[in-house]
């Protein structure tokens, strides 16, 4: 059984809600295939239910590795997940020209990536561990990086699993976006002032001219971008699974 | 090697014999020494019409050393999968080593678990199943898993790496390795689980020829040993080591044959070494018009170990017969002169690609991937570029692309200046500026280009102007794609050109004709065959209208179809006149779409004999990108070519700071909690008294870690313009104090300089901790760590040991992932992409069409590495061992005593 128990589901939903898609419904049944009752205990109802439509007879699973919540494909993906979200984390760029300091990175794409594919304890560990490089060369700015990575990418996918539908990721991401933005603000009001010297009256006084578009400005990318690449990414992820 | 069977006792004990149904039980007893039996097995992929196994039959001894052949599809890979017991078929029985794993009732895990553990695979990518960043633990990983004791997973580590002759590099880093490197270590891993039965899926596919040899040596010793060989090959030369050839062929085993002659030493090396001289052989009979390519043709003494007379290694273009390399060249007349040699410019038309005296050598290598090289090509010439693995034929294609700089000689595409060496341009010694305002210039030229280089690159308006003219293809181009669909994709770079719409729906109708692709436009990239995606990602770069195109392999891995395809495709653009400049292994390929072929002779084979060990080491795995090849070849090509030094260097770098110093030998929880500890408190740190104390902890760390202040320095230079910034920042917000000076109306005080240095300090303090404490700590070290640490949450749930996995693989696919997001990025550059510029849309845009072929690389990675896991019998919840201790010392006691005793004196300071 593969982790794509309940991936292929938001797959579908994006897919039934897009009416351009027609001609890429086939692959679907990749995912559907996976689940096998015999090899699957753990499969989710509303899984089963799905897949219900779809002969189970080809899975290939051997029912040892590849089962369970934490199979290795699962663990190979998180990994991979959370390999790329560090990398990422180190491709910085200024976008406001003149600001050089506020600095965007599209690590927090993958975090709405993985929560999206496989739920907000994915979201939760790709934040977490996608900033660890970081603990080490700025310790504080790293618990600030969590914590607004995770406002982001743990309420849009708590809220796209609810609602499997284009509008429920829009909802997802706005929603996301708002925590975050929120989060971002009060943290700066904490920790600009270890880094320089400034009384917290002095970082809110910043918080119109500069720190709330830049915030707005990167989670828009992040969210404009997540959602651009989601229905390619659906595809993706059900031909990889085997 | 010890085969005596090893029974782990701890997935023994959690194994219970499941009640297989009767029919497998007589099975089982029919098939007392069969390391797997198949009966009427097959299989489908999900989604596919067409069995991938229709119905096979086989039995496998013990003992037996099977080789499976067949071509691209015929299913060897699906059945190679199966008898590994990575995956369960859809119908049919199979027995694996004794175990009824699969039978009418499905799939048993239980048997699948038992089996498994005596059953190791090797997968064809080295790199994907390296799952750690030291040797000697990546090794260690399955033992782990099968829950050994300690002192025998050493044992087991030890033996294994002997096995395959790594056991010097046992603490080096087998990533930056050389596949053939990575492929033993893989093979090591596999070994030191003691399986009955090896199954390798074309093990040395990616590896050159000395690689590949060294490989099938060690599976010759295996089978040797009594362990039971499958191996899926496509090298016929290879699949007669075997004693038993099986061919598939749609699904079907169509031939089982036993070879007459059992493997051999002396056979199989009087097979192997002719396969190279066969190149030059079968070449020169060809009837192609062939240069050999030469380093160093300035002075005509090319110092050549091999067989060829010394021949230059410049292209004669006026002469129609090229020059031939080699006293046996009965065919072709070597005309060629070392006289012959012309500037091409001197000559019109001027030439499309013109590459004089280039040389390249990647970051940190020793010696150079491209070596004095001098050859220009014709407008609307189609030329193939050969040569072996590790020639530096990539290199090249990059170099031209303007994607990595030579570090001299010149480079002009279609009368675009890609490097113009300014300190000599044709001829070293006589074109050297000689007026001072000259020579002046030069040199500023050359610093303004970059230090150490005397070549400038391209100007911002040369290189749109370049991405105008000149194509690339990649490597794999098909890992470029990214849109919804094909049309969209190929759309990208004629959109990127600037084109109106209705000319960029032209041209992408153009290029998807050209390549008969039109009835897929409309399909998502990603639900396509991988031939298809070939085609689909080549049109896009047609579409472009280069007028010179590169091509690097584009046939690779494909069927005959979509390889055909192709050549039409190359045919046609020769009759448009685009000039082609064709990367291809295949003489076959050279003679159907080339007008002439240039073999690059690699600078390494060239100028010295090549030993099997250094030979090993010239390929770096899967393709080359430079960051991963100067990684590779500054390990692995030593100056001299001594195994012995360039085994040991490594290792030697390696150990300084790890295991060695104090701070190495603390146990690595004391050693993360103490650190981050450290780290956070020194934010508090606000007068010089207390810095002070800061000062004097860090001095005293950095010594007790035998980190030398340089190597130091080296670690963190780029955080050192943001001391400086730190520092700048908090002058300009401090405005109490005596005003010492203003800049325009804002004055700088006392107060804001003495802030602005506490700030820079402690801020340099806390990296400097950092970089000791990832200097002194191996990443397994730290997820070991790191789960130990979390171990109380298991009580809530949480999956620490699985989430700890994660992060340590995390760690050793991050390099991984680093390289594929800068040649996704350059590939997307090449079809002018470009993030930095444009409107929010088109950077969006940019954006998606990096970011999600970087998905799709991540998904490949995790693929392979998910095998690689099952191979290595991972599961979920197991009980695993670990390698390394981890036990609190006294020295664990006083460190942290130190530490309590530094906070307390922080604030005690600040409260004196």
């Amino acid at each position: 059984m593969s982790i794509f128990s309940h991936t292929h589901i938001h797959v579908r939903a994006i897919v039934k809600d897009d009416d351009l898609s027609g001609s890429v419904q086939p692959t679907d049944t990749a995912a559907d295939s996976q689940a096998t009752p015999a090899t699957t205990p753990a499969a989710t109802p509303v899984a089963d239910a799905a897949d219900a439509a779809v002969s189970p007879k080809d899975a290939h699973s051997t029912g040892v590795g590849d089962s369970g919540r934490w199979s290795t494909r699962r663990i190979a993906m998180y990994a991979c997940f959370v390999a790329l979200s560090m990398a990422l984390s180190f491709v910085e760029f200024p976008l406001i020209p003149g600001v050089p300091w506020l600095k965007y990175d599209p690590s927090g794409i993958v975090a709405l990536v993985a929560g999206f594919a496989y739920g907000p304890a994915a979201a939760l560990i790709v934040s977490i561990l996608g900033f660890v490089p970081h603990l080490f060369i700025s310790p504080w700015g790293t618990l600030m990086a969590w914590l607004v990575a995770i406002g982001l990418s743990v309420p849009a996918a708590v809220i796209y699993r609810r609602m499997h539908t284009r509008s429920g990721a829009v909802l997802g991401l706005v929603v996301g976006a708002i925590v975050a933005l929120v989060l971002a603000i009060l943290g700066n009001l904490v920790i600009t002032p270890m880094y320089a010297h400034m009384t917290v009256a002095q970082v809110a006084a910043l918080i119109v001219p500069a720190l709330l578009p830049f915030n707005l400005a990167k989670y828009a990318i992040n969210c404009v971008v997540t959602f651009l690449i989601y229905k390619p990414m659906s595809e993706l992820l059900n031909k990889s699974a085997r | 090697m010890n085969i005596s069977r090893f029974s782990s006792p701890a997935p023994d004990s959690v194994a219970t014999p499941t009640p297989a149904s009767a029919q497998a039980d007589t099975n089982v007893n029919d098939r007392q020494g069969l390391a797997a039996s198949l009966r009427h097995v097959r299989y489908r992929y999900s989604g596919a019409h067409d069995w991938a196994l229709d119905g096979v039959d086989l039995d496998i001894h013990a003992g037996e050393y099977v080789c499976i052949v067949g071509a691209n599809g015929s299913g060897k890979s699906t059945l190679a999968r199966l008898l590994a017991g990575l995956s369960a078929p859809d119908s049919g029985m199979i027995t694996l080593d004794g175990h009824p794993v699969f039978d009418a009732a499905g799939a048993h895990a239980d048997q699948y678990r038992l089996a498994r553990h005596d059953i190791g695979a090797v997968f064809q990518n080295p790199e994907d199943q390296i799952v750690t960043t030291i040797t000697g633990d990546d090794v260690a990983f399955g033992p782990e898993n099968l829950g050994m004791s300690r002192p025998r997973i050493g044992d087991q580590v030890a033996h294994a790496l002997k096995a395959v002759g790594m056991m010097e590099r046992i603490e080096d880093d087998p990533t930056t390795m050389s596949g053939g490197q990575q492929q033993r270590i893989a093979i090591a891993g596999i070994i030191a689980m003691n399986p009955a039965m090896v199954v390798l899926d074309e093990p040395t596919a990616m590896l050159d020829q000395d690689a590949r040899i060294g490989v099938l040596d060690i599976l010759d010793a295996l089978h040797r040993r009594g362990a039971t060989i499958v191996h899926v090959t496509h090298h016929a030369d290879e699949a007669h080591r075997g004693q038993r050839v099986i061919t598939m062929s749609a699904g079907r085993i169509i031939d089982d044959s036993t070879v007459a002659t059992p493997s051999l030493d002396g056979y199989s090396n009087s097979s192997e070494h002719p396969a190279k001289n066969d190149f030059r052989h079968l070449l020169q009979t060809s009837g192609m018009p062939v240069t050999w390519l030469h380093p160093g043709s300035i002075d005509g003494r090319t110092p050549l170990p091999s067989d060829t007379s010394p021949v230059q290694g410049v292209m004669s273009l006026a002469a129609a017969t090229p020059m031939t390399a080699g006293t046996d060249a009965a065919g072709i007349p070597g005309t060629g002169s070392p006289d012959a040699e012309e500037i091409p410019a001197a000559h019109p038309p001027a030439p499309a690609i013109s590459v004089d005296h280039v040389s390249f050598t990647p970051q940190g290598a020793v010696s150079p991937s491209v070596d004095r090289l001098t050859f220009s090509v014709r407008s609307g010439e189609t030329v193939a570029l050969m040569g072996t693995n590790g020639a530096g034929k990539t290199t090249l294609i990059r170099l031209l692309a303007a994607l990595d700089r030579p570090g001299s000689g010149n480079i002009t595409i279609d009368g675009i200046p890609v490097a113009t060496d300014y300190r000599c341009t044709g001829n070293a010694d006589e074109r050297r500026p000689t007026q001072p305002a000259e020579r002046l210039k030069s040199r500023l030229m050359t610093w303004l280009a970059k230090p150490r280089s005397g070549v400038r690159p391209l100007s911002r308006a040369q290189r749109v102007q370049l991405r105008h003219r000149l194509g690339l293809v990649m490597q794999h181009p098909e890992r470029q794609l990214f849109a919804q669909t094909v049309a969209e994709d190929v759309a990208y770079g004629p959109r990127n050109l600037g084109l109106s719409e209705q000319e960029v729906a032209q041209r992408v109708d153009e290029a998807l004709e050209l390549l008969h692709i039109g009835d897929i436009r409309d399909r998502s990239p990603f639900s396509l065959s991988g031939g298809q995606q070939r085609l689909a990602a080549i049109a896009g770069v047609i579409a472009c209208h280069p007028d010179v195109l590169l091509l690097d392999e584009p046939t690779a891995s494909l069927d005959e179809t979509a390889s055909a395809r192709i050549r039409g495709l190359l045919a046609d653009l020769h009759r448009r006149g685009v000039t082609v400049l064709l990367v291809t292994h295949s003489i076959d390929e050279a003679r159907a779409v080339a007008d002439r072929v240039l073999v690059l002779e690699s600078p390494t084979n060239a100028r010295q004999k090549v030993t099997p060990q250094s030979a090993d080491e010239q390929k770096p795995a899967d393709t080359l990108q430079s960051e991963a090849s100067a990684a590779a070849s500054s390990d692995g090509i030593p100056a001299i070519p001594s195994a012995n030094t360039a085994d040991i260097q490594p290792s030697k770098a390696r150990r300084t700071g790890t295991g060695r110093s104090a701070i190495g030998k603390l146990d690595t929880r004391v050693k993360v909690v103490a650190f981050l500890a450290l780290m956070f408190s020194a934010f508090a740190i606000s007068s010089p008294y207390q810095l002070a104390v800061g000062a004097i902890l860090t001095a005293g760390i950095v010594a007790a870690a035998r980190i030398s202040p340089l190597q130091l320095l080296a670690r963190i230079h780029m955080f050192l313009f943001l001391f400086v910034f730190a520092g700048a920042l908090n002058i300009f917000f401090v405005r109490t104090g005596t005003p010492l000076a203003h800049i325009g109306p804002v004055p700088i005080t006392d107060d804001g300089v003495h802030t602005a240095i506490i700030y820079a300090c402690r801020f340099a303090l806390v990296i400097i901790l950092g970089a000791v404490y990832v200097e002194t700590t191996t990443p397994t070290a730290m997820t070991d760590a790191f789960e130990s640490l979390l171990s109380p949450l298991k009580r809530c749930g949480i999956h620490v040991q699985e989430i700890a996995l994660v992060l340590s693989l995390a760690l050793r696919f991050l390099p991984t992932l680093r390289v594929e997001i800068i040649s996704v990025a350059q590939a997307q550059a090449a079809r002018g992409g470009s993030i930095e510029s444009g409107s929010p849309a088109q950077r969006c845009r940019a954006m998606c069409a990096i970011i999600m072929p970087v998905f799709a690389a991540s998904l490949r990675h995790a693929d392979n590495l998910s095998l690689a896991l099952d191979a290595r019998s991972y599961e979920e919840g197991i009980h695993r061992t670990h390698w390394h201790e981890m036990r609190m010392h006294a020295r664990d006691g006083v460190f942290c005593a130190a530490c309590a005793v530094y906070v307390a004196a922080l604030v005690l300071v600040a409260l004196l």
